[in-house]
């Protein structure tokens, strides 16, 4: 189905209560919401409970919508919420953990090292892609979490932060945390791929 | 970082902010002289980066399966709207 309507339109008529606005909304975000619910989640099942509860809450809230972020913002802190309320579940994660940084334990990842330069080389590599996704997996939830939304879905400091319900100094360090941690980890998982000759 | 880097903490800071594309001309400014003159700071920096580089490439977006998006639509009661 063609969607003629601009999305400030169909947040209006759906507002209005327009069903055909809000399917309108679920194909444009649907995706994107989807893609993010996988990344927190891991798996299927658990991305598509998120991509189901966050669009119950959209038709509920939408009201409650102020068109001060955008509705991509908008949605991506419902999903964001949604799922990481689930994986601190699943993970058995105090949701009233201190956000105080001396608490966390501390990440390794400050040693310096040599970036090997074939690394690029290497992307279509299924045997690399596992080491960058492992990498990733080893990394714990509360700084992962930020490393998804800043640097892979480029989220602002500030909206990963209220997303988050974190300082954004605080998005700050776990970033640096991750970073570090995701580049030595990652260091460490090359020693399973070899030199291209 | 090694711990014998005497800048370690004020470049650190620097650094992602610098990354994080939060930073004023003045700091990139003074990390880039910095950076100049400090061959550990740049394996640094260009580490941190290209590890962000490597997962934004491989960073895939999967269309939504049929059958998940057929759910999601009657779950809403919008079926006749897909």
């Amino acid at each position: 189905m063609v969607e003629k309507r601009t999305e400030k339109q169909l947040v209006t008529d759906a507002k209005g209560g327009d069903q055909s606005a809000f399917a309108g909304l679920v194909r444009i975000h649907s995706p994107r919401i989807y893609n993010l619910a996988l990344r927190i989640m891991q798996n299927q099942e658990d991305a598509e409970d998120v991509l189901q509860e966050t669009f119950i809450t959209m038709i509920n809230k939408i009201g409650t919508f102020s068109g001060k972020a955008s509705l991509y913002t908008w949605l991506y802190r419902i999903a964001s919420n949604i799922a990481y309320g689930k994986f601190r579940e699943k993970k058995r994660i105090d949701p009233n953990m201190s956000l105080d940084e001396s608490l966390v334990k501390p990440l390794k990842g400050h040693e310096l090292h040599d970036w090997p330069d074939y690394l690029e080389e290497k992307l279509d590599d299924e045997a690399f892609r596992d080491c960058l996704m492992r990498a990733l997996d080893e990394l714990s939830e509360i700084y992962r979490s930020v490393f998804i939304l800043r640097d892979l879905e480029n989220m602002s400091i500030k909206d990963t932060a209220d997303i988050l319900d974190i300082s954004e100094a605080n998005v700050k360090v776990r970033l640096m945390r991750a970073r570090l941690f995701l580049r030595d980890q990652l260091l460490n998982h090359f020693k399973c791929v070899s030199r291209p000759s | 970082m090694s711990k014998e880097h005497k800048h370690s903490v004020k470049i650190t800071q620097l650094v992602e902010e610098q990354l994080g594309r939060d930073i004023d001309s003045e700091l990139i400014s003074d990390l880039a002289i910095h950076m100049e003159e400090c061959p550990e700071c740049k394996i640094y920096v260009d580490s941190v980066k290209q590890t962000i580089k490597l997962y934004r490439v491989t960073k895939e977006e999967q269309s939504i399966p049929d059958d998940v998006s057929n759910r999601l639509f009657k779950v809403l009661n919008l079926n006749k709207y897909k």
